[in-house]
């Protein structure tokens, strides 16, 4: 087994099966080979380094400002790149002069629609297009010495537009005669988005009680601390990319194809870098542009986004406008499930998940599994305007989808006089209905449980509202189901070295989420050897074999596998080599903490290291690859969350006081880590529950919170206490038992938050994010 | 951020020479904060930059028998941990602790916080606006939630500063130095509304600059509050604030002297709910009819209603802390 | 370029400076009070003598004192720090991602106190003590502040860390025993999208034992 041009592993003994793969929601059935071992669950009471919350590996680099993002890379000679931004909403490109700019010194290469290749770029446009459909679309490009001349330089150009007619409200660019965003109308391929099973109307029918609700929600930016953006170098026809980005395979294959070069010429390298939450996963427009600069200039190119650049050019969690209607009866049970949405795409079409897997239909989901119910119909309508294109953020359409859902459940709780735990469970999904298969595993009631527990459930009031005052407090919950299942394909290596240490080499990445440490974790485990003694590689194309961007909560229960996999490929041949050596078979040695001892006789062991001494040259390369997903069966995070709110009912103020976010993610690989995920997950979910918007002139189409001071992120002394936990056991739906949890605690947090807002005062908040001016409309209705 | 010529002067003097001799094509610098953003955003192009920084005098705080003179460029900071100021003059002390984030109170100055410029997305943004030069106020027809309920028009900025509404509570004044001397301006005087003046918040004119800020020691007895409301609790404008100096004895109240901030172009003083309040005993029926009065002629924009509630909530919360009720 | 002169001297960059500079010169309006004063620009101009070409402007030298070291640099009055540090000094620990002070990734220690080095002219750093991160541990050693941000998992991404951190020196330098409080007020000034904060706010309190039982914050 050798690493190919492509960087994929080619196992050339295993047998092939076709398996179902999810990353967002979007599910594919791919083919994929058989890894050599299928290996059984770990056990538990064994467990040495798996599940214990060790510091990062990494945790030196970024404690002492050493670690390298693609922001700190400098290379000799390196120019510094700047693109120039189209002012309208709408327009075409009539004219262009950059002969004033090229004159300045230390300018040293200017690109545009006139000297660009037309590389096609979202539905039918292109790298540099004529026309242009939002403020923000990319119109020229500079690269100087400094970044403060390459900023005069795209003050020098000058760009001359017609102005087109645009649209920016997505319910006005529905309506007939409406300015087409572009031809063939303002919908998405013409038509909603439809899911239905069963028959809705007689499931409405059979309902006592029937709750009828519009909401809102607003775009919400990642605003990533490290902006987008390339360092690039071209030693021949040898292209090196640095990239912040959450996927280096992706990168290199779409730079391959945006360049019309080979594949094996590109590297992409991304070591550290600063957030990403969803807007990385595939190099950008300005990743092409640097590579061009370079070529043109035979010079290194640094080309990052400044803060206004992020907001506009990176993609944005889409806005949406719900109107759901639910059929309950008294006793609880759902009889139907209604949901006819708007969504905002901007301009284009996400291209990771284009048509029928439009990110717009993401927040329908929700609707269709997260509760038992026989008759359900979603029906979405992803509509073109004149905004910047939407990409995929922390569990897209989930976080959305779920914060109308889940208080349309907390209401039918309270008409019924029901406890919205109760009503939840008189629902309990046993099996996802829309694939008609049973659950690998589903902890959820365990999450409710332990949740109810941890906030005092009982000491919420009993009636919404009830107590009268200037501050009054109160207890929500919700719930979530997420994919986060990963899948394959997934490989991994590990070197054995002659003093017993080791290399992980894996061309996944570390997006902030500690999986460098878990993946040392996992190999440690299976190695017998110290975290300490293991060094790992990822995030380089180069040198490492292939691996899933980090996207979709996949990483861990993609890439662990392969790691455990490689591991123990590692250790069969080492237990080989010490069998040897030592007359002994194989497999009555096993290894537990650098000592190689026989099974039947722990006391009888012998430093690994006494025997990796005696390898000399001789290699030990433990290959690994993630095997299938069980046939036949859903994989998917679930959880439940609980906040505690205090409203100030005379200024509209919320403070969030405490927030109980319980999981079922199979099995924690690093506690430490995993909770310091939720607590993340918790902190963006409560600034999209209360502060957090992008909001642009409908009159202009220009953003008006293109910064950090209008676009409000939560500070120190906003966030709630939280207590993090899991739901107990593992998953065996991999063999290493772990799901994903980067996205899940983002999903119930603004639900809970509005639900305990009700439960504190009475009034139900059902447009994001919940800032004072509308709590006070709401409370004076 | 375009070029400029760096000024380095080392009195005020040299600085108001600098001022002169430019012409209106040099802006000077306090703490930075507001001023280098508005010029990386392109809304300022000044030639030359004329840094205050070093001129020693300016940074004094110095307290004589009637009244605490504090320079422009005493830091934000500063003001919230000097002792005497938190015990004197509390309201500042408060309303300085409210300004921005921790680093921006640390290069911020009063003096500057008082001449920063507004906060209107839209001329922090890419609209040519009344107070750019531009023939609109985008925030009328607009996103306005932000904007001025009451003394707005033609342009709906708010006064975003938070010390603003405590000094003029105080009855603060300024001392302006300029190229024919100085004078001192009661800080009432010193704002300006759009109607007298679209492009500008204040009187200083391009040669001229704030050096000094007194304020008179509150009479025995007298207690201020600072309360700001806001969307999140760090580096976030008021959506609505109100600075309270209030003196009662015997249960009446002798000295009253309100301001409301984020709610108007300039720091609001609230005459006419002052007035129903002021020689009275402080009573619940009194304090309702002074919240209801405290906006009387308020005009809100489309979005922006709420301001007047939430206003009216802080005026409450502020007379019912200091009257102990 | 550790005491030794950065970029050849002068003439480089942009149009706008050196127009300016020049029409301040050929306004002939620049008194004795100016000149004494010290216009930063004026000393240049007269190591260079005025050129009609518009398209190159002034560089200026200036020397900056970080960790204990001085550096020589050249900058134009319009470098902010934050810039000089990383691009000119590749002291790149030191982070840039708002470049409007609102998000505190930049914060290096001017004097003791915590500042945003993007809003901060290098120009007006010169002759003051600047800390950045890189002064922090000695060695391989990390300061305490740093271990306990280590073993408090007190980052993700790790992108704000060197400005949370130099916050978090400011608060120990003036305040080596402050409450929870007083911790969340003083740290407030940063911005983790990644969401950390209350790790960052334990390992503050850890780091202010540590510093406590070992005699002080000496980072």
């Amino acid at each position: 087994m050798l690493p190919n041009a492509s960087g994929k592993v080619v196992v050339t003994v295993g047998r092939r099966v076709k398996t179902r793969v999810e990353e967002e929601g979007k599910i594919e059935e791919i083919n994929v080979e058989l890894p050599h071992e299928d290996l059984p669950p770990w056990e538990e009471k064994n467990l040495v380094w798996v599940g214990k919350g060790i510091p990062r590996v990494d945790g030196f680099e970024k404690c002492t400002g050493k670690a390298k993002y693609t922001y700190d890379i400098h290379l000799p000679g390196m120019l510094y790149g700047k693109i120039l931004r189209c002012p309208h909403p709408h327009a075409r490109l009539i004219r262009l002069d950059t002969s004033k700019a090229q004159r300045l010194s230390g300018v040293k290469a200017i690109l545009s629609q006139e000297n660009a290749p037309p590389i096609p770029w979202y539905n039918d446009s292109f790298l540099f297009d004529r026309t242009l459909r939002c403020v923000g679309e990319e119109v020229a490009a500079v690269a100087a010495v400094d970044e403060y001349i390459a900023r005069d330089a795209l003050d020098m150009i000058e760009a001359e537009y017609e102005s087109l007619p645009f649209v920016v409200d997505p319910e006005e660019a529905l309506r007939p005669g409406a300015p087409p965003v572009r031809p063939g109308g303002n919908l998405l391929d013409g038509k909603p988005i439809i899911y239905s099973r069963g028959e809705i109307e007689q499931g409405f029918d059979e309902a006592d009680l029937i709750i009828e609700e519009n909401f809102s929600t607003q775009v919400q930016a990642h605003a990533c601390m490290e902006t987008h953006g390339s360092v690039v170098n071209w030693e021949g026809d040898h292209l090196t990319i640095w990239e912040s980005t959450q996927g280096v395979s992706d990168v290199r294959e779409g730079m391959a194809k945006a360049l019309g070069i080979p594949i094996s010429k590109v590297r992409v390298i991304k070591d550290f870098m600063g957030g990403g939450f969803g807007s990385k996963t595939r190099e950008g427009k300005y990743t092409v542009i640097a590579a061009l600069l370079a070529k043109m200039t035979g010079r290194p190119v640094k080309l990052m986004l400044d803060r206004k650049e992020e907001f506009y050019a990176t993609g944005h969690r889409p806005s949406s406008l719900q109107y759901v209607k639910a059929g309950v009866k008294k006793d609880g049970s759902l009889t139907a499930i209604y949901l006819r949405s708007i969504g905002a795409c901007g301009a284009y079409e996400t291209p990771l998940f284009p048509s029928k897997f439009s990110m717009i239909d993401a927040l329908a989901r929700p609707y269709r599994e997260l509760y038992h119910c026989p008759n359900v119909k979603t029906e979405v309508y992803p509509v073109y305007n004149n905004i910047p294109v939407h990409t995929a953020q922390r569990a897209p359409g989930h976080v959305e989808g779920t914060f109308a859902l889940e208080q349309v459940m907390d209401q039918a709780a309270h008409q019924l006089g029901m406890d919205p735990i109760a009503l939840r469970m008189k629902n309990y999904a046993l099996k996802d209905q829309v694939e008609d298969f049973p659950y690998t595993r589903k902890a959820l009631d365990q999450c409710y449980q332990k949740g109810a527990e941890k906030i005092q459930w009982e000491k919420r009031n009993k009636k919404p509202g009830e107590k009268k005052a200037l501050i009054c407090e109160g207890i929500g919950m919700a719930g979530q189901i997420w994919g986060g299942g990963g899948g394959p394909p997934a490989y991994a290596i590990i070197k054995i070295n002659q003093d017993g240490t080791a290399n992980l080499l894996t061309g996944t990445q570390d997006i902030g989420t500690g999986s460098k440490t878990v993946f040392v974790q996992i190999a440690s485990e299976e190695l017998g050897i110290s975290p300490k003694d293991i060094t790992i590689t990822l995030g380089d194309t180069e040198t490492t074999p292939y691996a899933p961007r980090s996207s979709g909560s996949r990483t861990v229960p993609s890439v662990g596998p392969a790691v455990r996999s490689a591991a123990a490929d590692a250790k069969r041949q080492l237990l080989d080599l010490a069998g040897s050596i030592l007359d002994s078979k194989a497999e009555d040695l096993a290894i537990r903490e650098g000592q190689i001892y026989l099974k039947n006789n722990p006391t009888r062991k012998i430093p690994l290291k006494e025997i990796t001494q005696k390898m000399g040259n001789n290699m030990i390369m433990g290959v690994g690859s993630r095997g299938p997903n069980p046939p036949q069966a859903a994989i998917n995070v679930f959880g439940a969350q609980f906040a505690h709110v205090a409203v100030n009912t005379a200024t509209g103020e919320v403070r969030v006081l405490k927030v109980v976010s319980i999981h079922d993610a199979g099995r924690v690989i690093n506690s430490m880590t995993l909770n310091n995920q939720i607590e993340g997950g918790i902190v963006q979910g409560m600034g999209y529950g209360l502060m957090e918007e992008v909001i642009w002139d409908k009159g202009t189409g220009i953003m008006l919170t293109p910064n950090l001071h209008a676009y409000k992120l939560p500070t120190m002394l906003d966030i709630p206490e939280v207590v993090p936990g899991v739901a107990e056991g593992s998953d065996p739906a991999n063999n290493i038992g772990a799901k994903g949890i980067g996205e899940p605690p983002k999903i119930p947090t603004a639900p809970a938050i509005a639900n305990a807002i009700y439960n504190a005062i009475g009034v139900r908040l059902k447009e994001l994010p919940i800032t004072p001016d509308k709590v006070l409309r709401a409370l004076k209705i | 951020m375009k070029g400029f010529t760096f000024h380095k002067p080392r009195s005020l003097k040299e600085a108001l020479a600098m001022l002169k001799e430019a012409d209106g094509k040099a802006k000077i610098m306090a703490g930075g904060t507001d001023l280098l953003g508005a010029m990386k955003d392109g809304i300022m192009q000044p030639e030359r930059l004329i840094n205050l920084q070093e001129i020693p005098d300016l940074a004094n705080i110095r307290p004589d028998n009637d009244r605490l003179h504090l320079g422009a460029l005493v830091s934000l900071h500063e003001i919230t941990v000097h002792p005497s100021i938190q015990k004197r003059f509390g309201i500042l002390a408060q309303a300085a602790q409210e300004v921005g984030s921790p680093q921006l109170r640390n290069m911020g100055t009063l003096g500057g916080n008082l001449c920063q410029r507004p906060r209107c997305w839209y001329y922090r943004g890419d609209f040519v606006c009344l107070k750019r030069g531009g023939d609109q106020c985008f925030a009328v027809t607009g996103q306005n939630k932000y904007h001025a309920v009451i003394e707005g028009g033609p342009c709906f900025i708010v006064h975003p500063s938070d010390t603003a509404p405590a000094l003029l509570a105080m009855d603060a004044s300024v001392r302006i130095a300029g190229p024919d001397g100085e004078k001192i301006a009661a800080l009432e005087k010193f704002f300006m509304t759009p109607r007298d003046n679209v492009t500008r918040e204040n009187i200083l004119e391009p040669d001229q600059i704030l050096t000094e800020i007194m304020v008179p020691l509150p009479r025995e007895g007298s207690r201020g509050i600072y309360l700001k409301a806001r969307e999140r609790r760090c580096w976030d404008f008021a959506l609505a604030s109100v600075a309270l100096l209030l003196n009662i004895d015997d249960g009446i109240c002798q000295e009253i002297r309100l301001v409301l901030g984020g709610i108007a172009p300039i720091p609001f003083r609230a005459s006419k709910a002052e007035e129903v309040l002021k020689g009275k005993p402080i009573e619940i029926e009194l304090i309702d009819q002074a919240c209801r009065m405290a906006l009387s002629g308020a005009r809100p924009l489309a979005s922006n209603a709420y301001k007047l509630e939430l206003t009216q909530a802080l005026i409450k919360q502020a007379l019912l802390t200091l009257s102990n009720k | 370029m550790k005491e030794k002169e950065g970029n050849k001297k002068g003439k480089q960059l942009s149009s706008v400076s050196r127009r300016e500079f020049i029409k301040g010169l050929g306004a002939g309006a620049l008194g004795t009070a100016a000149l004494s004063g010290g216009i930063i620009a004026l000393k240049e101009a007269e190591a260079h003598p005025a050129e009609e070409s518009l398209e190159e402007g002034i560089k200026i030298p200036l020397r900056l004192k970080i960790n204990g070291i001085r550096y020589k640099v050249e900058v134009e009055p319009r470098y902010t720090l934050v810039d000089v540090i990383r691009d000119q000094l590749q002291l790149t620990g030191t982070k840039k991602a708002c470049d409007r002070g609102e998000c505190g990734a930049c914060t290096v220690l001017l004097d003791g106190k915590p500042v945003y080095s993007c809003m901060t002219l290098a120009i007006t750093a010169a002759g003051r003590d600047i800390m950045t991160i890189e002064g922090l541990a000695s060695g391989e050693e990390l300061h305490p502040i740093q271990q306990a941000f280590l073993e408090n998992d007190a980052f993700q991404c790790g992108f704000c860390t060197s400005g949370q951190i130099m916050a978090v020196n400011g608060l120990l330098k003036q305040n080596l025993n402050p409450s929870r409080e007083e911790a969340r007020n003083a740290l407030a000034g940063n911005i983790c999208r990644c969401g950390t904060y209350t790790r960052i706010l334990e390992a503050t309190l850890d780091a202010s034992q540590r510093l406590r039982k070992g005699g002080g914050n000496r980072g």
